[in-house]
Parts: structure tokens; sequence; C-alpha cells
């Protein structure tokens, strides 16, 4: 029986905010911006989507008099994202069968 | 990036591979603590065996120049974290291993200067072996995990060699641990940085 993929993460910008995440223990709103090449009106919709589904904490903050949001991932975003990989490994392996 | 583009299962994978190695190479080490350290210590150690062994005093303790070196070091450590975007994984036990080092360090100078031990610079060169093999370690860094090691065998061999040649020792153990490990690592952020 095949897992289903986890619609939150089963679109390309949200998961590849996600595996930045995974790497790092927070990031800056604008190094991820950078590091998926997005722009910042639909990163922000998709990050407001992790956040809802409790996957990211999204902090903002003022740092030298300029709004800074950061991002981290939720023990309960590691654990979809886990699912997600095991997911996708079964549909994989079942692929070469 | 979109985010309605539909992925198949082999292009997901590709892309969390892809977007975790890009979170990796974010994280470059400047070698400049490294080289700073090593450069200073190999100058202080070089600096005392001179002194000792040619009979001349420069007026002052070098190596009161290592405490006086933590004042740009920590200016530089709160500039950097102000420009980083990101904080990695590890970055939080590595503010530990070296701050335990420092106190470590300073209050090694106190053990000495009040016990007077047969060995002092056998345990400065252990200690200096500690974090740094711990840092080489974690970050999988094989001259660092090289140093650590030579900082122990000066250490020990430290034990059969009479003062002042135990100061060439303690060169020999920061040219390994920090110097040689902070030229490879600038060397390596200099040739990511221009690419």
């Amino acid at each position: 029986m095949f897992k289903e993929l986890d619609p939150i993460l089963h679109s390309q910008l949200r998961l590849a905010v996600m595996s930045l995440l995974i790497g790092v223990k927070e990031a800056e709103f604008t190094f991820i911006r950078e590091k998926t090449n997005s722009t910042a009106g639909n990163l922000s919709v998709q990050v407001q989507k992790l956040k809802e589904a409790g996957y990211i904490d999204v902090i903002k903050q003022f740092k030298d008099n300029y709004p800074q949001t950061t991002c981290k991932i939720t023990p309960h975003g590691i654990e979809a994202f886990e699912a997600y990989v095991q997911a996708l490994q079964q549909y994989l392996q079942a692929g070469k069968g | 990036m979109s985010e309605e583009k539909q992925l198949t299962e082999k292009e997901s994978l590709e892309l969390i591979a892809s977007m975790i190695s890009k979170a990796k190479n974010s994280y470059i080490d400047s070698g400049v603590g490294p080289l700073y350290w090593g450069i200073l210590i190999t100058f202080c150690s070089l600096m005392s065996y001179a002194e000792y062994s040619l009979h001349f005093s420069i007026g002052f303790d070098i190596w009161l120049l290592a405490f006086f070196a933590l004042i740009p070091q920590i200016y530089y450590a709160i500039r950097s974290k102000k420009q980083k975007k990101f904080t990695a994984h590890e970055e939080s036990i590595m503010n530990f291993v070296w701050s335990t080092f420092a106190i470590c360090m300073f209050l090694l100078s106190f053990y000495n200067g009040v016990a007077h031990p047969a060995h002092p610079t056998a345990l400065y060169m252990m200690v200096y072996g500690i974090p740094t093999f711990i840092t080489g370690g974690i970050r999988k860094f094989k001259p660092m995990i090289i140093g650590g090691i030579v900082c122990w065998i000066c250490s020990l061999t430290s034990l059969y060699i009479s003062f002042p040649n135990t100061l060439l020792l303690m060169t020999v153990s920061s040219t390994f641990a920090w110097l040689i490990p902070g030229i490879i690592l600038r060397r390596r952020y200099l040739k990511l940085k221009h690419v």
C-alpha cells in the first residue's frame, strides 16, 4: 500500500523551502528567496502555507531598524519531511520493480 | 521557482538533494579564526623561545598578546553574526566548544602562575588539541583532526624534552592545529568566493 504524498510538501517551492530549512538551524527570508530563486510575493504565500500546516515557525523581528523574517523548521515539519521522503522512496522502488 | 509545477517522484528527490547541498555549501568557513590564532600562537611561541635561548627580553610577557587578541576576535565574531543570513546546526555546538577552550586556557594560565607545574607547555598543548580535534570531527575536516592529534603527540613528547625546547613543540602544535588548517580554509573560501 502506497503512502499518499503530502500535498503541502508536494509542490516545488514549498518542498525547496523545507529541504533548505532541514539543512540549517534557521534562515532569513532573504536567504531562502535567494537560494530558491523565487519572488518575494510567491515565497511569502508558500511560507505562510507551511506555517499554517505547523511545518515551520516564522519569527518576525527588527534588526538594525529593518524588519527581519526568520524561518525555522518545527519538529512536526521534520516528521512530515521524513515521511514524505520515505513515501517518495517507496514510489521509486515500486517503479524499479 | 514556481509553486504550481507538479513534480515527479524523481524530480522531488533531485530537488531535495539540490537544496540540501545549497544549504551545506552556504556554510563556508573563511578561515580567518584559525589563521589568526595560528599566526599569533606560532609567533608567541617562537618569540618566547628566542627570548629564553638567546637570553634577551622584549620587556613584557609576549603571551599577553593572546589575551589582547581576543578583542578583535570578539569584534569580528559579532560583525559576522550580524551579517549572517542563516544559522547552521553545528554553530551553537562550536560556540560552546571554543568558549570552553577559552575559559580553560584562562584557568590554565592562572593554574600555571600559582602551582608552577613541572611541564606547563604539556598542559597547554593537551588543551589545544581538544577543541581542534572536536571541530575537525564535527566538520569532517581532516587537517584539524590531524592538528588535534599532533597537539597531543607534542604534549606527550614535551614531557621528555627540556625547556625552552618545549616551546618549539608549541610552534609545531599551533602550526598543525590552526595555521595549516587556516591556510587551507582561507584558500578554499577565496576560491569559492570567486566562482
